[in-house]
């Protein structure tokens, strides 16, 4: 009789004891969940209307790269487009993102799929300046282009048409931290 | 009743448990629900209370060294180093210009990059640190014992002097590295004809043991490569070098593009231990050459400039077997060696992954012969036979790796803006923090040596942008400090920096603080022009030089009144502070003066150099507010014409 | 009366402890001076706590006007006072021994812990005329001239013994070893002729 009275006073201590603990527990982890959830703050974030646009904010203005922004939001490398660089960037249209086959962006954009996303868009961006000009001298001195994910891209001149990797460039736009070449054709990897 | 205990000790058990499992729960839940105020604390140095440790942060710009105390992020000093400096008159006063000649005369000014301090046994020693002109290429050695510049040698055949000033793990050398190949010697030549006619020189620097003193031992005359960054090798791989290099294309226009088309440059290995046992038995060759070598003593207090004439060179191809290349991805920047000294840790600018050379690795494929042909006759290591494994980071530009002692490395990445600490050996990425923003260097106290203090890490930004109140267009730049004792890092503070911090040294405030020199001893002072008391200040005149011995004192000058002054005199004022008293300094300066005031401390004597004008009466004071009297600390020149008579008369209290 | 006469010299020959250490100790602190500044007093001069302590002692003294601490040819105490006490330890180890061999008896320990006793009060009372004169007898050109509330001018001098505030300075006055080593042994002495006179009693 007196184990048991014992016992049950030493089991509803332990319960007292969890239940004053389990709230901090579950706060803890909630706060956690939130901090992970949050875009990490970044250059892309700083408020600058004077300046000369960046890549990511030409790309930003134009209405025929919604689905690129889209895709550099989602891959969170915002930051790196509005880094110091130099960087040249190959923009493919929101045409050439439609003709990919069927599911392959809807897929991508899955956060499940962000370093694959990334990796994908970076490979369209080339440490270092190269306007029209240089592209042309790297074709003509046969040299390829060196992206930021390691691959190596062919730009080939035919006539007045040049295209990087298969990709025709379109348009040519610069930015404050480089060049964007609006190309037709999304990068694969081979 | 032993049922009954039995009982007992379970249900004690259980609320031991229970409460430690609590404590741990309520700890952690505290730390995230008050996230920031926890932060706080970690970086809160109360009022009065003192840093764990010191931060060298290089002024990059500035010419200078700034000292700060970490966590906290406090500046306490600014080191003039390369640059003129009002502040105490470094550059200003006739004592200390000699620091600044050089081969093209008095440069007032250069860009200091790479603080080192120095080591004995690999681990640091507290007793010098030395630092890199990058501009007109010097090393400099300062004392942390009176945290002043005390030597400057000049490095000829050198430009660019970036792979610097990196220092072996007993401090028997300073390394200087060029980054821009030039002619050796200098001539008019075309500059197309650069490849293969211009060098880069490495230069090892020999520390004297006891007092630190630099003197060239030799120069290594490699290809005309531009030689980035170096570290020296530790432990195992002591007696070597390793130097990243880029453009191996040997571009002399439009670099970033031409300098870039090469998949792989080199890390070169040096080493120098067979280099040095060469030129002992007499190796190398005598060039003549002209390079500026300054030392301000201390019980003077003055600096005196040598001009030397002669370097010994040695080229590559007279002692095969001492240098090696080991191919490495993409203009690799930062050149870093791990704690134990086994891996040579390369960052490919341009690349994405970094580049770890094994230096067990490299010795086995030396001894094999694994190499892929040569450059001007140095073997180039097979890449597959000396790399030990790359990092797939998942970031972008990465520049330089510190490491903590616990087999962890951390890489800057420019482009990507971030931190990535890996793990030596399984190169496995097992936390990334984003920097604030476009990281340059970082530095781990003691992280470039055997024994790395990996508590915190500071990381220096190169853009700042709203990190700070707007402050125009020209900002300082950022910096922050991270806790890295945990897992993962924990971004604790953000600071701005002076100038443009390139690397930074660090250390744990005990090993300076009981060293930080007072005062300097009025009885030790060898100055020529000191004077052991006020009653002996005198004036003296030796043509159109007048030397004025002055005393400074709380809180009057020793004499206050001087008369006898001409218009186009050369005046020169001594000043010997005699304070025997911790943190009294006492300063000088003289209306329509070409030049700084100076500051002088307790025991030391300064002169400032002053050319009067004009004809009047014209006062000086003591620029330091040294006392509650200090306003009354001043007094009079009187300046007469150049053809005056009035004879040289000085007095203080008309006595 | 052999404990009671070892006591005696022991006593006596801790007097010659003044010689190696300090009788006394004023330290002056204050916000500016973390590390404060100190004066230890022994009986053939002054000396700085740390090295240049009394160089800046005066450089501060002299704002309020105050005479340079003295050396030892200023004053005439830093000359008799290591005679006194030379000639007290050296009479009271005679004693302590004529004692041990049974010449005298112990009266004599107290004639000289009396002695000591006279001399000691009146180095006190000399020590604190000085520390008086020295904080009052200021020179009228004085750069700080600073009055109490009342209107009459402000004293300096640190205590004799204890903490007293001086403007921003806090003084300590108190005794060290040397002091101290003089108070056991006149202790000894006292002790010593208690003994004496009660292993005299027990004879008797």
């Amino acid at each position: 009789m007196k184990n048991q009275f014992l016992i049950s006073i030493g089991l509803s201590l332990v319960a007292s004891l969890l239940f004053m603990c389990t709230p901090k527990e579950s706060q803890t982890t909630e706060e956690v969940a939130t901090e992970e959830a949050s875009h990490p703050k970044g250059q892309a974030s700083v408020v600058d209307n004077v300046s000369d646009k960046n890549i990511l904010q030409v790309a930003a203005s134009s209405e025929a790269h919604t689905t690129l922004v889209a895709g550099v939001e989602a891959a969170q490398i915002e930051h790196v487009l509005v880094n110091a660089g130099p960087l040249t960037v190959f923009a493919p249209t929101n045409e050439a993102f439609d003709a990919l086959p069927e599911g392959t962006l809807v897929n991508l954009l899955k956060p499940e799929n962000k370093s694959q996303l990334a990796t994908i868009i970076t490979r369209h961006a080339a440490p270092g300046s190269y306007d029209i000009a240089s592209l042309n001298k790297e074709a003509s001195k046969g040299r390829k282009l060196y992206m930021a994910t390691g691959d190596y891209l062919e730009v080939v001149v035919t006539g007045d048409k040049i295209t990087v990797a298969g990709a025709e460039i379109m348009a040519t736009i610069p930015a404050s931290n480089g060049v964007i070449h609006v190309v037709n054709k999304v990068i694969l990897p081979n | 009743m032993k049922k009954l205990i039995k009982i007992h000790s379970y249900l004690m058990a259980g609320l031991v448990f229970f409460a430690f499992s609590c404590n741990q729960g309520g700890g952690s839940g505290s730390s995230n629900g008050a996230l920031s105020s926890n932060i706080a604390e970690k970086v809160y140095v109360a009022p009065g209370e003192r840093d764990e440790q010191y931060g060298f942060l290089s002024g990059g710009y500035s010419g200078n060294l700034t000292v700060y105390g970490l966590p906290s992020g406090r500046l306490f000093k600014e080191i003039p180093v390369f640059s003129q400096f009002p502040t105490s008159g470094y550059g200003y006063s006739e004592e200390t210009k000699p620091m600044l000649n050089t081969s093209f005369g008095f440069i007032p000014w250069d860009d200091l990059h790479h603080p080192d301090i120095s080591q004995t046994n690999g681990e640091l020693d507290g007793r010098w640190i030395f630092a890199n002109g990058n501009n007109t290429p010097r090393i400099a050695r300062i004392s942390l014992t009176t945290f002043e510049t005390e030597e400057i040698i000049e490095v000829p055949n050198s430009a660019g002097n970036h792979s610097s000033s990196f220092i072996t793990e007993n401090t028997e050398y300073v390394v200087a590295g060029t980054r821009f190949a030039v002619p050796v010697p200098q001539r008019d030549m075309p500059i197309k004809e650069y490849k293969s006619n211009f060098k880069g020189a490495l230069t090892f620097i020999a520390v004297e043991p006891e007092h630190g003193h630099m003197d060239i031992k030799f120069q290594l005359l490699m290809p005309g490569f531009n030689y980035d960054l170096s570290h020296p090798g530790r432990g195992k791989s002591h007696g070597w070098f390793f130097f990243s290099t880029y453009n191996t294309e040997e571009a002399n226009t439009l670099l970033e593009v031409n300098a870039s088309q090469n998949d792989k440059d080199f890390i070169a290995a040096v080493n120098w231990k067979k280099i040095e046992e060469y030129v002992n038995n007499g190796g190398g060759t005598k060039m003549p050459a002209n390079y500026a070598h300054n030392v301000y003593d201390e019980s003077t207090h003055t600096a005196t400039s040598t001009m030397k004439k002669e370097v010994l060179t040695v080229n590559p191809s007279e002692i095969p077997g001492a240098i090696y290349f080991l191919p490495t991805p993409k203009s690799p920047h930062g050149c870093d060696v791990d704690p134990s000294g086994q891996y040579i840790i390369g960052a490919g600018k341009l690349s994405a992954d970094i580049t770890v050379h094994s230096f067990d690795k490299m010795l086995a494929a030396i001894e094999a012969e694994n190499f892929d042909g040569d450059a001007y006759g140095i073997p180039i290591i097979k890449y597959e036979d000396v790399v030990a494994g790359t990092v797939q980071s998942g970031g972008l530009g990465p520049l330089h790796t510190e490491f903590d002692g616990r087999g962890n490395a951390y890489t800057t990445f420019f482009i990507s803006s971030e931190v990535v600490k890996w793990k030596l050996e399984t190169w496995e990425v097992v936390d990334r923090q984003p920097t604030f923003y476009s990281v340059g260097h970082l530095m781990i106290p003691g992280g470039n040596s055997r024994k790395p203090h990996g508590k915190y890490l500071v990381a220096m930004n190169k853009i700042t942008k709203d990190r700070y109140l707007p402050t125009g267009p020209e900002m300082e730049h950022s910096a922050q400090i991270y806790d890295i004792s945990g897992e993962k890092m924990q971004l604790l503070y953000d600071f701005p920096t002076h100038g443009e911090p390139h690397y930074a040294a660090g250390c744990n405030a005990e090993l300076l603080v009981n060293n930080s020199k007072k005062i300097y001893r009025i009885d030790e002072n060898m100055h020529p022009y000191a004077i052991k008391s006020p009653a002996e200040a005198k004036v003296e005149r030796d043509g159109n030089e007048v030397h004025i011995y002055m005393s400074t004192i709380r809180s009057h000058f020793t004499p206050d009144n001087i008369e006898g002054i001409k218009v186009g005199d050369k005046v020169y004022f001594h000043i010997t502070n005699h304070e025997q008293d911790f943190d009294v300094p006492h300063g000088f300066s003289m209306i329509g003066q070409g030049t700084s005031e100076i500051l002088v401390m307790p025991g030391q004597t300064k002169t400032s150099l002053w050319e009067p004008k004009k004809v009047g009466v014209w006062p000086f004071y003591c620029t330091d507010f040294c006392s509650a009297l200090h306003q009354e600390m001043q007094g009079y020149v009187r300046v007469s014409p150049a053809n005056s008579t009035i004879p040289l008369s000085w007095s203080l209290d008309d006595e | 009366m052999k404990k009671a006469s070892i006591l005696m010299i022991i006593g006596s020959a801790l007097l010659l402890g003044l010689f190696v250490f300090p009788l006394w100790n004023i330290r002056l602190g204050a916000p500016q001076y973390p590390e404060p500044l100190g004066i230890d007093i022994h009986i053939n001069g002054l000396q700085g706590e740390n090295e240049f302590d009394i160089q800046n002692i005066d450089g501060l003294n002299h704002y309020i006007g105050m005479k340079t601490l003295p050396k030892p040819a200023d004053m005439w105490e830093f000359s008799v006072f290591p005679k006194v006490v030379l000639s007290m330890a050296v009479i009271g180890i005679l004693i302590g021994i004529l004692g041990f061999i049974g010449k005298i008896s112990s009266i004599w320990f107290l004639i000289w812990f009396i002695v000591m006793g006279i001399l000691g009060t009146l180095g006190i009372y000399d020590f604190n005329l000085w520390l008086v004169e020295y904080g009052t007898d200021l020179d009228p050109n004085a750069i700080l001239k600073l009055v109490n509330p009342d209107g009459t001018p402000m004293k300096y001098n640190p205590p004799l013994i204890g903490h007293k505030k001086l403007l921003n300075f806090d003084a300590f006055s108190y005794p060290r070893l040397g002091g101290v080593l003089l108070g056991i042994g006149m202790l000894f002495s006292l002790i010593g002729y208690f003994l004496g006179r009660k292993s005299t009693a027990n004879l008797n």
